[in-house]
């Protein structure tokens, strides 16, 4: 459908994608850089004005782009453009103060401007081409932002985030050409209402979920929020990994058509990611990588919602609406968490200010425990409430341990806060810039998600009693365990009895790397595999053998005469084998 | 036919081939020392060749039909003709040999070698392609094909050290071997069925039920022939030795003249002497599409070991000039469309590479690409394109390589071959990792020292002729992804070949 007046409406959406890249790339040139820093993050307004008066529900061709892009807002589109928008907004502002002092702070911006017009502009595709172009810029411009300090850990971070990039963007390549070929279309519209083969749904669920954080592809997440500046972890961690979530909405056929395996497989790894994360963070020593498991954790519980809409389309309307409002939740709290990180470090010795920084911290880590009249109260609540709709005998089950997942966010979020209270030394200073944006972000989280339509949940209902007492047992139960681990430890010098290194899963691959490495010098082979920490990946020095082998036989096909001998007996075999001669 | 009607439509092909051919013949005969006169005949004939493939690309679109043909011998006739698949490639050739002609003069200013000389042939190598691009029949194609091979030579050998002298022996025995499995498969093609005139659709439909077994033969016999060209392995070996030859003639010869000239050959066979159906109803298609695969792979594994950036580019080239090979091997005319738009795209994408290696090797004297840690701030501009070129290579949107392997990729899935698709991933993740690292590199890598040798210009990174160049390459090279759907975007055009190929 377009509307009459498309032409403005283009040019909005043009805007919203179009301003954030011509800032970004005019960042290139160093003269411009000290201006183009003060509008940089103004670039995102146009998105936010565009959440609050454009029409939602119409699409518009635009001519000559791509394979006929087309463009739009729709009601999922909105609401992800909503908070992505404010986050990009507010964390740029805060970045302009946090990185004044860092001489690279113009490369900064160029990508994070590049990796905002990515993430606005996959939100506003209506067609999977624009899709891939959009989320291709945004998963390749945050490279910039991951190994921004160009530090070992920031190096390292971004080697194992590009290289999952880029399995990531191949599998969801893959999954699009199965999805445009069987629709024969472009559009995402048509790909709600077919069967798409397993493989596809496969591809889909690994490919996407590489950039939502499910488990055991989630490995990036711990190395790269931690690595990244601040103000670029919020987005990464509030906005970017959601695109793998729009991902999973856009293209499966969530709600339309049934399939049960698959959302049993995501129900199954949603609960282990958001129990598994918790245990993986809780012995981390840095409060950004608790943050970062953290929200592994909290993408496992919107996974089990797109779990229960994949499998049983009944609950999807129910269901959705929550995934969405989850996000949002998580979205605005992890971004003000990662911006309280640096607040607080910034405020270290500064009594009054630091309390009030606490505070902050305080309120959002609260809010994602599910603390009674907080936003994620009512994400919680919303996501739990459909359960009542399905009467198979593990629903009981899976609701307890929806419920019990909460007591382990408060042990996770104790942990936090424990160690944004001792672990953080001095950096910077808390410029107006940045408090004022933390603080306007701090507002958003409480209340944005009580004003929402789509928050079908009347204020007095969340008065409830019956509701309170849900969203506070969990809280004081993962209060006390916090208690009792904090006394353990000071009185009976108690230690956490595993030591689980940032990535988790990715720090076995130098084991492994030494296995291979012994069973193939015990066979006489001199391999090396690549994936030493600290290097990028240069094959040069790595994959000897192979290219040892590689090496000789080319030598040998550039003499002629094997060439041509070699094509002879080629060609006869094929004439063989169809059966010629 | 020689008293027929001689109109302009019969004139533009000829004209378009002697917009070079001229100028490169008195370009020859001038006195070393006479630049100006020189750069003026190169740049007005590469002006003239842009106007009047303007003017032919116009007109095809509009059904005029531009041909012109005389008899050689006795029913051998020498034709030259502008068919949409043509006038692709010229337009190709007449739009980079404009930029590569900038870049030569440039480049070569203070080359102590004969550029006489070089501009000379440079000027006949373009002409042979454009002779290539308008060959009405697989004689004249034959012509031009081998004034290709002895017009490259001289370029490829241009600096004169052994090792290039030693690139050029092996180019001209590789070239000369297949040039004579090409005569002989024409030469049998033409004893046994007449005819040899390029026809959109095929000519050789009838003669299935009959003649399968010579067809067979004679096939190969011609695929081995432009296969050396295309760098098919295993006739690849001459292309990553030939990278010694100057930046410029590089760029030309891995983007629009010699490879290009055995790719755009293979897709003639396939398309417009056999014809596709025919093709596909001999079973000629699979072993195309096998070896067409087998190269795609092999030439990125070789490319991931190279640390000397041309050499890295020339197996990238290998991998991806069979993108055009496969394209003509999967039958259907998405496929198709994958394939033929990918000689122009590949071309845009690759001369930028090549323009940039030789930016930083004029510059900076930087070879390597360990030695190409922070290239990007002190040539930010060239790493930018280099960046453009590179990330469209492993198919990364909206650059244009990504719509050639979304094409590729659709036309195998209607084909029913989904394995390409697994080649077509596996050759992106080995794109990915030898490009990869030089981005990052360039970029986010801290200068280890000096460079090599730099050569400071005031107020650019380096020359404004060798900067502009490789600008706008790369600026087309996003253009051609980021407005494919736009009138006389490469994809439209290759969209109405494909259209016309596969008309009942």
């Amino acid at each position: 459908m377009t509307p009459p007046d498309s032409i403005i409406f283009i040019l909005i959406l043009a805007a919203i994608i179009g301003l954030p890249l011509v800032v970004g790339l005019g960042l290139v040139i160093t003269r411009w850089q000290s201006l183009l820093i003060q509008i940089a993050p103004w670039t995102a307004l146009p998105a936010l004005a565009a959440v609050l008066w454009m029409p939602v529900g119409h699409t518009y061709p635009v001519p000559w782009l791509l394979l006929k892009a087309l463009l739009g807002i729709d009601a999922t589109g909105r609401l992800f453009l909503m908070f992505t928008s404010a986050l990009w907004f507010l964390s740029g502002l805060y970045a302009q103060g946090y990185l004044a002092s860092d001489s690279l702070r113009g490369r900064f911006f160029i990508y994070f401007q590049l990796s905002m017009s990515g993430n606005f502009g996959l939100i506003l595709s209506q067609d999977v081409i624009s899709f891939y172009v959009f989320f291709a810029l945004m998963s390749f411009a945050s490279y910039g932002l991951v190994v921004h300090t160009g530090d070992a850990n920031a190096l390292r971070a971004g080697r194992v985030y590009i290289y999952l990039v880029v399995i990531g963007e191949l599998l969801i390549f893959t999954a699009f050409l199965l999805l445009a070929f069987s629709t024969n279309s472009l559009l995402l519209q048509d790909y709600r209402f077919i069967r798409p083969k397993d493989i596809t749904v496969i591809l889909l669920l690994v490919g996407f979920g590489i950039k939502a954080g499910a488990l055991p592809v989630h490995i990036w997440l711990p190395l790269a929020h931690p690595a990244a500046p601040t103000p670029a972890s919020a987005v990464l961690s509030g906005a970017m990994i959601k695109a793998g979530l729009l991902g999973w909405l856009r293209f499966l056929p969530l709600g339309v058509i049934a399939m049960p395996e698959w959302g049993t497989l995501c129900i199954v790894a949603g609960l282990a990611a958001a129990y598994y994360a918790v245990v993986a963070g809780i012995p981390q020593q840095n409060p950004k990588t608790v943050l970062a498991y953290s929200s592994i954790s909290q993408m496992g519980l919107i996974t089990v919602g797109v779990g229960l809409s994949l499998g049983w389309p009944k609950v999807a309307p129910m269901v959705l609406p929550a995934v969405s409002i989850y996000a949002i939740h998580h979205g605005f709290a992890k971004g003000v968490l990662f911006l309280g990180v640096g607040a607080a470090s910034a405020t270290r010795g500064h009594g009054a200010q630091r309390l009030l920084v606490l505070a902050g911290v305080m309120v959002a880590a609260f809010s994602l425990a599910g603390a009674p009249f907080s936003s994620g109260a009512v994400a919680k609540i919303m996501l739990k409430e459909p359960l009542g709709m399905l009467h198979m005998n593990w629903i009981g089950g899976l609701s307890i341990l929806l419920l019990l997942a909460a007591i382990g966010t408060t042990f996770l979020m104790a942990r936090f806060i424990f160690l944004v209270i001792n672990k953080t030394a001095l950096h910077g200073r808390l410029l107006p810039s940045m408090w004022l944006s933390w603080a306007v972000l701090i507002l958003l989280s409480s209340i944005v998600v009580w004003f929402l339509p789509e928050t079908h949940m009347p204020t007095s209902k969340a008065l409830q009693v019956t509701y309170i007492w849900q969203a506070l047992w969990p809280l004081a139960a993962g209060i006390l365990i916090s208690a009792v681990v904090w006394i353990g430890s000071i009185r009976k010098k108690w230690h956490c009895p595993i030591r689980i290194p940032e990535g988790d899963l990715i720090s076995i691959a130098p084991a492994v790397k030494n296995i291979a490495n012994k069973a193939a010098s015990a066979g006489r082979l001199h391999v090396n595999l690549p994936g030493r920490p600290g290097r990028f990946l240069y094959p040069n020095a790595d994959w000897r053998l192979i290219q040892k082998s590689v090496r000789t036989i080319e030598s040998r096909l550039v003499n002629w005469q094997t060439a041509g001998l070699l094509f002879i007996i080629l060609i006869g075999l094929i004439f063989l084998w169809s059966g010629i001669f | 036919m020689i008293d027929m009607d001689w109109t302009f439509d019969n004139w533009l092909p000829l004209l378009i081939l002697l917009t070079s051919l001229g100028p490169g013949i008195v370009i020859f005969m001038l006195p070393e020392e006479r630049i100006q006169w020189r750069t003026a005949l190169n740049l007005g004939g590469s002006i003239a060749k842009l106007v009047l493939i303007g003017i032919m690309i116009w007109g095809v679109r509009h059904g005029h039909v531009y041909e012109i043909r005389f008899p050689l011998l006795q029913s051998i006739e020498f034709v030259l003709s502008a068919d949409t698949m043509s006038v692709m490639m010229i337009a190709l050739s007449g739009f980079l040999w404009f930029f590569t002609t900038l870049y030569a003069i440039a480049y070569l200013e203070k080359s102590p070698q004969s550029r006489s000389r070089f501009f000379g042939f440079f000027s006949l190598c373009v002409s042979s392609t454009v002779g290539i691009a308008l060959s009405g029949n697989l004689v004249t194609f034959l012509m031009f094909y081998e004034m290709l091979t002895l017009s490259t030579y001289p370029l490829v050998v241009h600096r004169g050290t052994r090792k290039s002298m030693q690139a050029g022996r092996i180019y001209i025995i590789y070239t000369f071997v297949g040039g004579a499995f090409f005569l002989l498969g024409v030469a049998w093609l033409k004893s046994v069925f007449g005819s040899v005139e390029f026809t959109e659709g095929g000519i050789l439909g009838n003669y299935i039920g009959t003649h399968a077994f010579q067809l067979r033969i004679i096939f190969f016999l011609m695929i081995a022939g432009l296969g050396v060209k295309a760098a098919l392995v295993p006739f690849h070996g001459w292309l990553p030795r030939a990278m010694v030859a100057p930046a410029p003639v590089s760029a030309l010869l891995h983007a629009v003249a010699v490879v290009k000239a055995g790719a755009f050959g293979i897709v003639r066979v396939v398309y417009d002497v056999y014809g596709i159906e025919t093709c596909h109803a001999l079973g000629l298609l699979l072993p195309l599409s096998l070896m067409a695969s087998f190269t795609i792979i092999y030439g990125s594994v070789r490319a991931l070991s190279q640390d000397e950036l041309k050499k890295r580019l020339a197996f990238s080239t290998v991998s991806q000039v069979s993108y055009i090979a496969l394209g003509a091997a999967i039958f259907g005319p998405i496929a198709t469309i994958g394939g033929i738009v990918h000689i122009v795209h590949q071309g845009l994408m690759k001369i930028t590479l090549f323009f940039c290696a030789g930016n930083f090797a004029e510059t900076l004297e930087v070879h390597h690409i360990s030695e190409m840690d922070g290239i990007g701030r002190r040539m930010p501009l060239t790493m930018a394109a280099f960046t453009i070129g590179a990330l469209g290579m492993i198919g990364v949107p909206p650059v244009a390589g990504f719509i050639s392997k979304w094409y590729l990729g659709m036309g195998a899935l209607a084909a029913g071959k989904s394995w390409i698709i697994a080649v077509l991933i596996a050759s992106s993740f080995l794109n990915a990792a030898y490009f990869l690292p030089i981005i990052h590199r360039g970029w986010f890598r801290e200068p280890a020292g000096p460079w090599p040798a730099e050569k400071i210009f005031s107020r650019r990174e380096t020359h404004l002729m060798l900067l502009v160049p490789p600008l706008v390459t790369a600026l087309f090279a996003l253009l051609a992804g980021l407005l494919a759907d736009a009138p006389f975007s490469p994809l439209e055009w290759a969209r109405l070949i494909a259209e016309r190929e596969y008309r009942p």
